[in-house]
């Protein structure tokens, strides 16, 4: 497979993922050059990559790798629109049967 | 799991047409009502990319995803690759379980999908409807429809509608209290046996209910069938439980009551 299994998680997850690659959905809170925060069940920050453009107030589907200090190094980011248009009990929902139901989610 | 019963539903399908096509009830008693097998087969199932490289293929090429056969499927991923060849374009797609192959044939029939097209770029979210394609143990999917996704909730909608669905075929129907409880795999399996015993599709009855038209279905009778008495007894289930399982199984057309009201025996559909 050419690409890797990126399980669904939020913030309350990351330090079982460390060194892992992950997919998070959050709210772009604050933009600080090469990095920045995103809300995802709670505050997480994440270090930019180049082709990462992000805007406050707006929802970002982020790849990336949780480093040691529970920071997510992105490597990818999709633009998921404003963030107040998402429902974010869904997104809620799915992490958890992700986790809870992994056989169909990732080994 | 059933293959006898397959047997004779196309049976009765391919009598049907040499008759003159069409419904043809006197085609006997073979022309039942279609049960659950048939109508699973022609499904449309939520899936994750990993379900489809995770799908059993039975030696008689059906493919099977939670011991259940798949035909049609939807899945919803990111676009990570497109190639657009002289017959088909192929989208690598990826939807964090996995990735896959989809092509969609190119046919003139298709112009009119030339606006969503240009929306079906990188990286973004598609909608595809399509079959599972195995070729030398390489899957794809052959895709009817792709179709961009503009709702970013489809996402998550999406992946809950396919655990929802999993659930559905390793525990059974929603609403059987402890039966929803974290267990094995193998005990969900047998969960889904059981809600699809014999001929009769079982999901959606109470297993109480289940279990009463397995003993009428197996034991000993004459052609009156049981008392409802007696299968309480040789149950231990409670009168009271198995008058109103009772109920359900008559609602649901699977018994009929003989002598009197309270003795029942099972409906053959053939």
């Amino acid at each position: 497979m050419d690409h890797p299994q990126t399980p669904r998680i939020l913030a309350p997850n990351l330090s079982t993922f460390q060194h892992k690659l992950v997919r998070m959905l959050g709210k772009v809170v604050q933009l600080r050059g090469e990095s920045a925060t995103i809300d995802a069940g709670g505050n997480v920050d994440i270090i930019l990559n180049r082709d990462a453009h992000l805007s406050v107030g707006r929802a970002v589907e982020i790849i990336g790798k949780v480093d040691g200090d529970l920071r997510v190094k992105v490597q990818a980011a999709t633009d998921f629109g404003p963030a107040e248009k998402i429902d974010w009990d869904a997104v809620k929902a799915v992490v958890e049967a992700t986790h809870r139901h992994k056989t169909i989610f990732y080994d | 799991m059933n293959s006898g019963y397959q047997d004779t539903s196309y049976n009765s399908y391919a009598g049907g047409g040499a008759a003159g096509g069409g419904f043809i009830p006197d085609g006997g008693s073979q022309t039942s009502p279609s049960g659950g097998k048939s109508y699973a087969q022609d499904s449309l199932r939520p899936v994750t990319i990993k379900q489809l490289h995770d799908a059993q293929q039975t030696p008689e090429e059906t493919v099977t995803i939670d011991g259940a056969p798949i035909t049609q499927l939807t899945l919803v991923g990111q676009i990570r690759n497109i190639s657009s060849q002289t017959t088909n374009i192929t989208y690598k797609l990826d939807d964090g379980t996995g990735s896959i192959e989809v092509k969609l044939w190119v046919d003139s029939d298709n112009m009119d999908t030339e606006s969503s097209k240009s929306k079906l770029v990188e990286n973004s979210y598609c909608r595809v409807w399509g079959k599972l394609k195995i070729f030398n143990n390489k899957k794809h999917v052959g895709a009817h429809i792709i179709r961009p996704v503009d709702d970013m909730d489809e996402v998550s909608y999406h992946l809950l509608d396919a655990t929802a669905t999993h659930l559905y075929f390793t525990r059974g129907p929603p609403g059987e209290g402890a039966a929803a409880k974290d267990g094995s795999a193998s005990n969900g399996q047998e969960q889904y046996n059981s809600g699809a015993y014999g001929k009769a599709d079982l999901s959606g009855y109470s297993p109480t209910a289940r279990k009463v038209y397995k003993y009428l279905s197996e034991g000993e009778q004459s052609n009156e069938g049981l008392h409802q008495q007696a299968i309480a007894a040789q149950l231990g289930i409670e009168v009271a439980d198995v008058a109103r399982a009772g109920d359900e199984l008559l609602s649901g057309g699977l018994i009929y009551t003989t002598i009197d009201d309270e003795t029942w025996a099972v409906l053959e559909a053939d």
